[in-house]
C-alpha cells in the first residue's frame, strides 16, 4: 500500500511539473468551457429574423399586411421600395428572408384574386429558412381570416415540461463532459504508457520487486484523478459563471464521471498495449475518438442520425455516458433509463478492462 | 555459497543462439567481467541471471535461488542498474532514490544521502534528472541500483556513451563498492574497463565463454611477449617479419603491423635495419605491454571493436 501512495504522488509530481500537460488537461477545458459559455448561453428562444420588406405603393391592404409582419415579436422588419438593394442585402446576409408585398392588393382581395407574395431566402440556411417561411405562412393566414372576418377554430396554447429553462449550452455541456472524459483515457493515458514502455521505464520498474499490478493501479488512480480534475472544472467553472446546469443529485453525478472516467482509461490501457509507437497509439485513438465525437449525442441528438446509423450509435460507449449525464445534469428525455446506462458503461468497462490486462506489453 | 552460478546457459531467437552454453562462477566479493563486443551474447546472459529473461537451457543460482522460481526473493536482493535512465525526468535525484528506495519494503534501507555521495552527486541531490549530464544520469541509475544495499550488484555497459572523465569517476563509485565487499557483476566492451576493475574476467564471443581468469592471467598465459606496432603504407607479406629475430607471433591488421616479440632490442634492431634497407617503410613506431585486446585477437582473429 505505502509503494502503491509513493508510486502515485510520483505520478501526480512529475505530471505537475510538466507544465505543457496540466495546460492541456487543465488549462484547456477552462478556455474552452468560457467559449462555448460565451457563444452558447442564449435562451433558445432567443431566434431573431431580419426581414427586408418591400410594398411598392401606398395601399390600405399593403398596409395592413406590413403592419401584421412588423407585429411578429421575433421580426426585425427593414422596410424598403428597392427590391434589387434587399435582395442585395440577402445576398450580404444582412436579410434572412425578403418579403414582397405585391401593388395594388386592395383591388386583388376585392375582385378575389389570390395575390403572389414573394418570398427570397437563402437556401444553405434550412432550419432558419423553414422556420421563416412557416412564420410568414401563418402571418398571412392570421391576416386572411382578418380580411374575411372568420374566428380561428383552433388556438395553441404552448408549455414547457421542464420547470428550469433548457438553454443550448445545458445541452452540450453534458457531451463535452463526457468528450474530455474521453479523450482522458484515449490519448492522455495511451500515449504516455506507450512512450514509458518504449523508454524502458516499465522495464527498469520489472526489475524491482515492485508487483505489476501496484505500477497499473497506480497509473489509473492517477489518471481518474485527473479526469476528475477537470469534471470539476467543468462543471464548477460552467455553474458559477454561466449557470449551467448540474442538476440535485451530486453523487450520482461523481458516481457517473468516476464510471465514464475509467471505462475510458481502462479502453486506453488496452490500445497502449496494441500499439506499438506513440505514433500508432494517437492514430488509435483517434479512430476510436472520431466516431464516438460525432455518433454519441454530442452535438445533436441520436434522433438527428440517419436511421441506419443509430443501432450502431446507441451501442457505443459514450453514448451511454452522455445519455447519463444528460439525465442527472438536466433532466432531460432519457433515451435509456438510468439504470440501464450504468450497467452497460460497467459491462464495458469491464470488457475493456479485460481486454487491457491480454493485451498490456511490458516491453517493446 | 557462491553469489551466481550459472551452468550450461542457452538463448536463441530463432535461429540465432545468443547464448549458447556459458558456464561460470561468482565469488561473493569479486568483481567479475562479462567482456566481449557488441551482440557477443553478454547483455542476454546478465538479463537471464537478474530473472528479466528467462533461459532455453541450463541452470541459474543466484544467491542460491533460481531466478525463475523465486524472482521476487532475489529481486529484493540483488541490484541491478540498466541502461534506461528515463525514468521520471521532472522528479529530483533525492526524490527519484526515495522512490527507488520505497519499492524494497521490508529491506533495511541504505540513506539517501549516502548513496547521493558514493554516487558523487552531491551538489545535484535536489536536481531534476533530466536535467542531469549524461555521465551524472549513469551514477544515478548505479545509485539506483544500490537503494537496496544488494548483495550482488548488476552493472550492464554501465561507461558506455560517456566521455573520459564521466568514465573515470564512474570508475570511482565503482571501486568504492568492491572497497566495501559488494559483489559485482559488469558487462563491457572496453578491454581497458575489464583490466582496470575486474578480478576476474569472462571473455565472451558469440554466446560462448573463450577465455576465464584474472586479467593479468589471462594476458600473461597468451602473451610472454612485448607488443611492438607500426603503420605501413602498403600491403605487406608478413613472412618478412617473422624472420627478424626475437619475434614469436606476427598480426597485420588495417595497414597496423603487430609483433609480438620475446626480446624487443633485438627485434627493434632487426626491424630499424630493414627500414634501412630500403625492405620496409613504416611510421608511428610503439612498443606496449600486450592487452586484453590482444588476447581476443589472438583467441578469434577479430579486435573486439568490430
Amino acid at each position: 500500500m505505502k509503494t502503491f501512495i509513493n508510486l502515485y504522488i510520483a505520478n501526480l509530481k512529475e505530471y505537475a511539473r510538466d507544465r505543457m500537460a496540466v495546460f492541456w488537461t487543465m488549462a484547456f477545458p477552462i478556455l474552452f468551457i468560457l467559449l462555448f459559455g460565451l457563444i452558447f448561453s442564449g435562451s433558445i428562444g432567443d431566434l431573431n429574423f431580419n426581414v427586408g420588406l418591400v410594398a411598392g405603393d401606398s395601399d390600405p391592404a399593403s398596409a395592413g399586411v406590413v403592419l401584421a409582419f412588423k407585429s411578429v415579436p421575433i421580426f426585425k422588419v427593414h422596410e424598403s421600395r428597392d427590391l434589387e438593394a434587399e435582395r442585395a442585402a440577402l445576398q450580404r446576409g444582412e436579410r434572412d428572408m425578403v418579403i414582397v408585398v405585391p401593388d395594388n392588393l386592395s383591388q386583388s382581395i376585392a375582385e378575389g384574386k389570390a395575390s403572389n407574395i414573394e418570398v427570397y431566402y437563402d437556401p444553405s440556411a434550412t432550419t432558419t429558412a423553414q422556420a421563416g417561411l412557416s412564420i410568414v405562412r401563418e402571418v398571412l393566414n392570421a391576416t386572411e381570416r382578418r380580411i374575411h372576418q372568420t374566428t380561428p377554430l383552433f388556438t395553441i396554447q404552448s408549455k414547457q415540461i421542464q420547470t428550469k429553462p433548457l438553454r443550448q449550452i445545458d445541452f452540450i455541456v453534458p457531451g463535452m463532459l463526457a468528450m474530455s472524459l474521453m479523450q482522458l483515457g484515449l490519448f492522455a493515458t495511451a500515449q504516455p504508457l506507450v512512450a514509458l514502455r518504449e523508454q524502458g521505464v516499465l522495464r527498469r520498474l520489472g526489475a524491482t520487486p515492485l508487483p505489476r499490478s501496484t505500477v497499473l493501479a497506480s497509473q489509473i488512480a492517477f489518471r481518474l484523478t485527473v479526469g476528475m480534475a477537470q469534471a470539476v472544472i467543468i462543471l464548477g467553472l460552467g455553474n458559477l459563471v454561466f449557470k449551467v446546469q448540474i442538476g440535485d443529485n451530486l453523487p450520482l453525478l461523481a458516481l457517473i464521471v468516476a464510471l465514464g472516467a475509467l471505462l475510458f482509461i481502462a479502453i486506453g490501457f488496452a490500445i497502449a498495449g496494441l500499439a506499438n509507437s506513440e505514433e500508432s497509439a494517437a492514430g488509435i485513438g483517434q479512430m476510436v475518438n472520431l466516431p464516438m465525437m460525432f455518433l454519441s449525442g454530442v452535438f445533436f441528438p441520436l434522433s438527428f442520425l440517419p436511421s441506419f446509423i443509430q443501432p450502431i450509435a446507441s451501442a457505443l460507449p459514450l453514448t451511454y455516458v452522455i445519455d447519463a449525464l444528460r439525465q442527472v445534469m438536466v433532466g432531460s428525455a432519457p433515451t435509456n433509463p438510468m439504470g440501464t446506462n450504468l450497467l452497460l458503461m460497467v459491462a464495458w468497462l469491464a470488457a475493456s478492462a479485460v481486454l487491457a490486462v491480454k493485451l498490456f506489453k511490458w516491453e517493446s | 555459497m557462491n553469489a551466481i552460478e550459472v551452468s550450461g546457459l542457452k538463448k536463441h531467437y530463432g535461429t540465432t543462439r545468443a547464448v549458447d552454453g556459458i558456464s561460470f562462477e561468482v565469488k561473493p566479493g569479486e568483481v567479475f567481467g562479462l567482456l566481449g563486443p557488441n551482440g557477443a551474447g553478454k547483455t542476454t546472459t546478465v538479463e537471464m541471471i537478474e530473472g528479466l529473461r528467462a533461459p532455453d537451457g541450463g541452470s541459474i543460482r543466484v544467491l542460491g535461488m533460481a531466478p525463475q522460481a523465486d524472482p521476487k526473493k532475489i529481486k529484493m536482493r540483488i541490484g541491478i542498474q540498466l541502461q534506461t535512465t528515463a525514468l521520471y525526468p521532472r522528479l529530483t535525484v533525492r526524490e527519484v532514490i526515495d522512490l527507488f528506495a520505497s519499492f524494497f519494503d521490508g529491506r533495511k534501507p541504505v540513506p539517501t544521502s549516502d548513496l547521493i555521495e558514493m554516487a558523487g552527486l552531491t551538489e545535484k541531490a535536489g536536481t531534476r534528472s533530466k536535467d542531469l549530464s549524461g555521465g551524472q544520469k549513469q551514477r544515478l541509475s548505479v545509485a539506483l541500483a544500490l537503494v537496496n544495499n544488494p548483495e550482488i550488484v548488476f552493472l550492464d555497459e554501465p561507461t558506455t556513451g560517456l566521455d573520459p572523465q564521466a568514465r573515470r569517476n564512474l570508475w570511482d563509485v565503482i571501486n568504492r563498492l568492491q572497497k566495501r565487499g559488494e559483489t559485482v557483476l559488469l558487462t563491457t566492451h572496453y578491454m581497458e574497463e575489464a583490466e582496470t576493475l575486474c578480478d576476474r574476467v569472462a571473455v565472451v564471443d558469440h554466446g560462448k565463454i573463450i577465455a576465464l581468469d584474472s586479467p593479468e592471467s589471462l594476458i600473461r598465459q597468451h602473451f610472454k611477449d612485448t607488443a611492438i606496432e607500426f603503420t605501413v603504407a602498403d600491403a605487406l607479406s608478413l613472412d618478412m617479419l617473422k624472420t627478424l629475430p626475437g619475434v614469436a607471433d606476427t598480426k597485420i591488421k588495417d595497414h597496423v603491423v603487430t609483433l609480438y616479440s620475446a626480446d624487443v632490442p633485438q627485434s627493434m634492431a632487426g626491424l630499424l635495419a630493414m627500414s634501412e634497407r630500403k625492405e620496409l617503410k613504416f611510421r608511428d613506431l610503439a612498443v606496449r605491454s600486450a592487452t586484453l585486446e590482444d588476447v581476443f585477437l589472438k583467441l578469434t582473429g577479430r579486435s573486439i571493436r568490430d
